[in-house]
């Protein structure tokens, strides 16, 4: 039974040289040239369970393809209810697991917005004016996806992770977040038995806002704590384009992009 | 058999080594251990989303709930899966589960690896 998906070594998110002309010059990324027996035990475990009819192919299929995609939104709209709903505010911080399933998230449930190998244990942390809150997992990328999704490729990244915990807001003014020097940071290292989030300040400017209009402002980022909400910042904003100071000319005249 | 022992084999977490995974788990070609030697910086292996979709069409129907792997998962790796990368102990953890629980025997499984083995190395 050969699948598409059995033999894929390399970096993901790499652009691959596969021999077609594509008008530049395309290295291939480096890959793992040799094939383990953990990556065949894999793929025979699986394969003997679809077999013995445990699930299908396209169950796992179905998996892989929503592990894959699925995306911060369920934080956004806790977040968000959280800051309109005080009592909520109070159930999220007293039992986040709970909280979640009051927006359509039960993390004991691994299909819809469950997640695969994410255990029972979220812990939500509340910033006030003078203490911000960032989530790392130093040991390997442990993140709370049933809320955020997948993790973002430098959360994963041992730059972030190994460096995040000794100069935090070294750190956090890479990703252009500047705190004053009076608002503490604190770091929460994510591990196998907890995970966390982090629930942002209200930003200035949402007043009267409704949930739905305040989740589109919480962003991936906010909730890790790189970032903070912002309100005029949405989480689908088309993507930025940032205009030349010096534009290069064409034919003596400027271009489009550039006046 | 006392009661304790015959738990740990209803359960998945009998400690006996199941020669198979054992020599994986000695031979140590871990993820962790072989990009550095490819270059390659994905820091998990690219199988691993399978290994969890596993997990999960497994708990699917209460075949391997989730809550019951992870307990098993937990007390494998703070033993006999001790010291190997957190990946490979999972899916140690998960072939062992399931050959104790009888999901999967341990003939079938070498088998297999061997057909998917041939498969992957075909040219």
């Amino acid at each position: 039974m050969q699948q598409p998906h059995d033999h894929d070594h390399g970096d993901h998110g790499h652009e691959h040289d596969h021999g077609h002309d594509h008008g530049h010059d395309h290295r291939a990324a480096p890959m793992v040239e040799e094939i383990t027996d953990f990556e065949v035990l894999e793929i025979a475990v699986r394969e003997l369970a679809i077999e013995k009819g445990l699930f299908t192919a396209e169950d796992h299929r179905v998996f892989t393809e929503w592990a894959e995609q699925i995306g911060p939104a369920a934080g956004s709209r806790l977040v968000a209810k959280a800051w309109v709903d005080p009592a909520f505010k109070a159930r999220v911080l007293s039992d986040a697991v709970a909280a979640c399933a009051e927006i359509g998230v039960d993390w004991k449930e691994p299909t819809g917005s469950g997640t695969p190998s994410d255990y029972m244990n979220l812990r939500v942390l509340e910033d006030t004016p003078t203490l911000h809150h960032v989530i790392v997992c130093t040991l390997c990328s442990c993140y709370p996806r049933p809320l955020l999704g997948h993790s973002p490729y430098w959360y994963r990244s041992p730059n972030y992770r190994r460096r995040l915990v000794r100069w935090p807001r070294q750190v956090l003014t890479e990703f252009g977040l500047n705190l004053p020097s009076n608002v503490e940071i604190r770091v929460e290292d994510s591990n196998q038995k907890c995970r966390f989030m982090v629930l942002p300040l209200r930003p200035a400017g949402t007043d009267g806002w409704t949930e739905q209009r305040l989740a589109e402002i919480v962003t991936r980022d906010v909730m890790i704590g790189v970032a903070l909400p912002r309100a005029d910042r949405k989480s689908d904003d088309v993507r930025p384009v940032h205009k030349a100071r010096r534009p290069v000319e064409h034919a003596g005249q400027p271009v489009a992009a550039a006046q | 058999m006392n009661p304790a022992a015959a738990a740990a084999v209803q359960d998945g977490t009998d400690l006996a080594s199941v020669p198979l995974l054992e020599a994986m788990r000695v031979e140590g070609k871990t993820w962790e251990n072989l990009a550095p030697r490819y270059g390659v910086s994905n820091p998990d292996p690219p199988w691993k989303v399978g290994l969890h979709a596993t997990c999960e069409c497994l708990a699917v129907g209460d075949t391997l709930p989730a809550l019951e792997r992870r307990r098993a998962e937990d007390q494998l790796g703070e033993t006999i899966y001790r010291g190997t990368p957190a990946p490979e102990q999972q899916l140690l953890a998960l072939a062992h589960i399931m050959l104790r629980r009888g999901l999967l025997s341990e003939d079938a499984l070498a088998e297999r690896m061997a057909v998917v083995r041939s498969r992957l190395e075909a040219r």
